[in-house]
């Protein structure tokens, strides 16, 4: 978090292109710091366990084929869910969209007299923008997990989907601590600091009588939902309230209370290097004498259904949000994630967001990856990451192919210029001897061109590039002398 | 042993060195070798900027071309992720039943260099000279596409003379990434920093690799910074002899 | 006001014609999900002490406290390790063994305590459905003998009393005992904690921060 920077914008519609938003990051010293400890962290504690764990590649296989068999019979086992979970006392509502969602989520507020309301940790609440909404209509927020409250009361964006203030550290939480809870002595040990947020949400989970939460999966097969957690805010809030509200994107279902056993173990290891979270809740509507009496479920479609209906990007959909990609990815580890303008930053963000939008926007993500396959390494449900961004940048470009001035970008042009030559020998042939006269003008003494125009400079900026040499391969097969094998190669410099 | 060797379009135009040194290693080691001088380029830049139509009329050129091939050699292992990885989609979604047939028919004969040496000729003592400190960058096309595995590092390490210095961190990748590499130059170049910490800590004087656009990418920045090491493609490494020195290919 | 239903019928139609060509039909849906291969390890290797040893290893990496004894000595664990712990009323399920509740402390047994009674306890005892050794974990069915939900969430001492035959080495193991998947579960695996601030594990944010096992060997 650097006070000199403007504040992140996390919303797609807005933010600046990849290679633009990354610029501010890659100049913040201890932003890149703090995300690069926090990675080194997790990877060290998710290599030591997937190590440990013999049969770790046969429960990705199967937690893979469990969410897409899910995701192909979506509409029957979301109609399971509602049928067991209304059974079991719980009202499911359907939003189409963000805005309508929001709507039901403040409707069941104001019918149950919530003015204020406790939040568990959902990246899906912050992907509908939720808590602004809530509060311009007057009703008080109360995010409940620690990274969540040091980035409410300090009116930061998150920047991971599991460990969201990865990019803050310990004196940056004390300052906004200090100052939004009135207590300047507090000091920076985190113990210190985790203590003050305990004493500080005590009263709230006692006395607010509404909570909002995620859900890690719903069960199609007895209408249960499961929250995965480490702190304990999640049982607090799933337990005291009178009025409990879960937000779930449509693809969060699991068939079968059975399945648990493969998801769980992928889960805590994948997202925070555990083999097993401190607390794991599930329940089933509403219970008699047990947490809430009125429970709602709002599914929310937002642009998944649309994915789902592609065959080679329908496993997006089969994520389970545990950050795997985000923490092994090298593209995130030097930006962080605001450079992504998206809730979902990383390589899932990279292609989720883009897709939930229709590619209408955020089409500089796609791009935002160097291909290196880190992420579908240790992506517990399999999604081929690469792959897909390769598919959504062949769509970004079939968009820009109709669009004049996007044809002109040097880039391009120069792409579309090699497909033409790469059609014939004797046009590429042309071209590079061309290309050997053209960059002679750019090549210095030491045989090295050290600067170059236009795209060629983006090159250049931090790297030379070798002159090119005065004879191509194929001149010199072709000026070979007899294939003999004893025959020396010595060609002049 | 016959094989045609797919030089790659950047190779062909910038390393031709990397393509003198295989055509030395594979001759010495009894291989006949070809070149087609049609080919071109496999059209993986174009496929991974999404240049989907274009990617696959170099495609359908590349697979015409080789079809008859008993073996194609390519020092690239880039080059060869995208004709396993990519070639099926675009043959399928954009190409006719007849060349499908011929694609599928010509994949299992298409081999990375090091993979044709190990697998295809059995061996990994190719009789080299190299007395030099070497270390070995593994490209994430090579390592997660093609999973090469122990291959390099054999070849590498029955090269006599060779003091061999390991990578740390030799999973993270350079930042090259192809088009990358100026669409998102500032974060490639980020991503090259902490790469070449890694590898000027090995103290080699050389940096090796079975990808030229890896070696470009860090070899560019080494120059630039007055690093003191230099990037070698390893089949010039692994094709220099006493009495056929790195020097014969330069 | 929003018309659910009506946007029901559209998602649903979304996702229909998104998957007509993968659907199964309703009677196949079974078959295909039981057809899913599962390579994965579903049984333990462990004899039944190494299994209670490793799940005892795995509490103490987490800080429980954690003592075995006899199902003769079980009173007098329980005493000890109340006494031992220097608090005095404790909040006991409705259905919690009367052996399990030694004289000498303060017991609130759980008839609808409301939050703020809770709130005030020192503690909490109660038995246990499961326990996973493999990752130290407890399981909770919250049955009469384990308590409401609140009830081992707001007090700050927790004594969880495990039955050595409860005790299973894998995940899948205590979903494989499961009859009848239940309405509430609790999966605990050690104290609260965070890593939220520097990546640097605290224990103890909400929930007891401290955790305590007897595991009664029969």
């Amino acid at each position: 978090m650097s006070h000199s920077v403007e504040h992140p914008i996390l919303d797609p519609t807005l933010a600046p292109p990849f290679p633009k938003a990354a610029l501010t990051v890659l100049r913040d010293p201890q932003l890149r710091k703090n995300v690069a400890h926090a990675i080194d962290v997790i990877q060290t504690k998710r290599g030591k366990l997937v190590a440990e764990k013999r049969d770790w590649q046969e429960l990705r296989s199967t937690a893979a084929a469990i969410r897409t068999h899910v995701l192909e019979n979506l509409g029957a086992y979301l109609e399971q869910f509602e049928e067991r979970c209304t059974a079991a006392g719980g009202h499911v509502h359907w939003a189409s969209d963000a805005a309508e969602a929001r709507q039901i989520i403040l409707d069941i507020l104001r019918k149950e007299n919530a003015s204020e309301v406790i939040k568990i940790k959902t990246m899906t609440s912050a992907e509908i923008q939720l808590n602004p909404f809530l509060q311009a209509s007057g009703v008080g927020v109360f995010e409940t997990d620690l990274a969540e409250i040091i980035l409410q009361l300090g009116n930061e964006e998150p920047s991971h989907i599991v460990v969201p203030a990865l990019h803050i550290n310990r004196s940056q939480v004390r300052e906004i601590f200090a100052k939004s809870m009135g207590r300047p002595e507090l000091s920076d040990d985190p113990q210190a600091l985790t203590e003050a947020a305990r004493i500080y949400l005590r009263r709230k989970f006692l006395d607010i009588p509404a909570a909002i939460s995620g859900a890690n999966y719903l069960v199609a097969e007895t209408g249960g939902v499961v929250i995965v957690e480490s702190e304990g805010n999640g049982r607090m809030c799933l337990t005291l309230p009178k009025t409990l509200i879960t937000l779930a994107g449509i693809e969060k279902v699991v068939p079968q209370f059975e399945d648990l056993e493969v998801m769980l173990q992928v889960l805590a290891r994948s997202a925070t290097g555990e083999r097993m979270n401190p607390y794991t809740s599930l329940w089933s509507g509403v219970t008699p004498d047990d947490g809430p009496q009125k429970f709602h479920v709002v599914l929310l479609d937002n642009g998944r259904s649309s994915i789902l209906g592609k065959p080679r990007e329908r496993q997006t959909l089969r994520c389970i949000r545990c950050a795997a990609c985000i923490n092994a990815c090298p593209v995130y580890r030097q930006t962080g994630g605001h450079a992504y303008g998206s809730v979902y930053p990383g390589p899932i963000g990279a292609i989720l967001t883009p897709q939930l939008m229709q590619m209408r926007h955020a089409q500089s993500l796609p791009y935002a990856s160097s291909l290196c396959g880190a992420c579908y390494e240790v992506c517990p449900v399999k999604i081929n990451i690469p792959e897909i961004l390769i598919d959504l940048r062949a769509q970004v470009i079939d968009q820009q192919r109709q669009d004049i001035g996007r044809f002109f970008d040097p880039l391009y042009l120069g792409l579309r210029i090699a497909d033409f030559l790469f059609s014939r020998a004797s046009l590429f042939h042309a071209a590079q001897r061309l290309g050997r006269i053209g960059a002679g003008l750019f090549t210095h003494k030491d045989g090295w061109i050290h600067s170059l125009p236009s795209v060629g400079g983006k090159w250049t900026q931090t790297r030379d590039l070798r002159g090119f040499p005065n004879q191509t391969f194929r001149e010199w097969w072709q000026n070979r002398p007899t294939q003999s094998s004893t025959q020396i190669a010595k060609e002049p410099k | 042993m016959h094989a045609s060797l797919f030089i790659t379009c950047y190779n062909d135009t910038l390393f031709p060195e990397t393509g003198r040194a295989v055509v030395s290693l594979l001759e010495r080691l009894g291989v006949e070798l070809n070149f087609h001088p049609q080919q071109t380029c496999c059209g993986q830049m174009h496929a991974n900027t999404g240049f989907r139509t274009e990617a696959y009329s170099q495609a359908k050129r590349l697979v015409r071309l080789f079809s008859d091939s008993e073996n194609v050699v390519i020092p690239s292992s880039s080059c060869v992720a995208m004709m396993r990885d990519q070639y099926p989609g675009l043959f399928e979604e954009l190409g006719s039943e007849p060349l499908r047939r011929d694609f599928a028919a010509l994949l299992p004969r298409i081999y990375e260099l090091s993979e044709f040496l190990v697998d295809k000729l059995g061996v990994d003592d190719v009789g080299a000279y190299f007395p030099h400190r070497v270390t070995y960058h593994a490209s994430c096309h090579g390592l997660r596409g093609l999973h090469l595995g122990e291959r390099p590092l054999r070849l590498l390490t029955k090269v006599r003379g060779l003091d061999f210095a390991p990578l740390s961190n030799i999973d993270r990748c350079c930042g090259f990434g192809g088009t990358f590499s100026v669409k998102n130059a500032e974060v490639s170049s980020a991503m090259l920093s902490v790469k070449l910490q890694d590898v000027l800590a090995t103290k080699a004087e050389y940096c090796t690799a079975l990808d030229n656009s890896c070696l470009m990418h860090l070899g560019g920045a080494m120059h630039r910074q007055y690093a003191g090491m230099k990037t070698i493609h390893m089949a010039q490494i692994l094709a220099s002899t006493e009495s056929t020195p790195m020097e014969s290919f330069q | 006001m929003t018309t659910t239903q009506g946007s029901r019928a559209q998602v649903l139609d979304r996702i229909r014609s998104a998957t007509a060509s993968v659907a199964a039909d309703a009677a196949n849906l079974h078959e295909l999900h039981a057809a899913i291969p599962r390579g994965y390890i579903r049984k333990g290797e462990l004899s039944a002490s190494a299994k209670i040893a490793l799940l005892i290893e795995r509490l103490r990496e987490y800080d429980a406290d954690v003592i075995e004894c006899r199902v003769d000595e079980l009173p007098a664990t329980v005493s000890a390790m109340l006494s031992a712990s220097g608090r005095h009323t404790f909040a006991a399920p409705s259905g919690l063994p009367a052996a399990w509740m030694p004289s000498g402390f303060e017991w609130k047994i759980d008839g609808g305590l409301t939050h703020e009674q809770i709130e005030v306890l020192d503690g909490v005892v109660t038995g246990a459905s499961c326990a996973v050794a493999d990752s130290g974990t407890i399981v909770l069915h919250h049955t009469p003998s384990e308590g409401r939900r609140v009830l081992t969430l707001l007090p700050d001492w927790h004594l969880c009393i495990l039955h050595d035959y409860e005790v299973v080495e894998t995940l899948p193991e205590y979903f494989a005992r499961v009859q009848h998947p239940p309405a509430l579960v609790t999966w605990i695996s050690g104290p609260s904690a965070t890593a939220d601030i520097e990546m640097t594990r605290i224990k103890g944010v909400h929930g007891p921060r401290h955790l305590n096992v007897i595991v009664v060997h029969h």
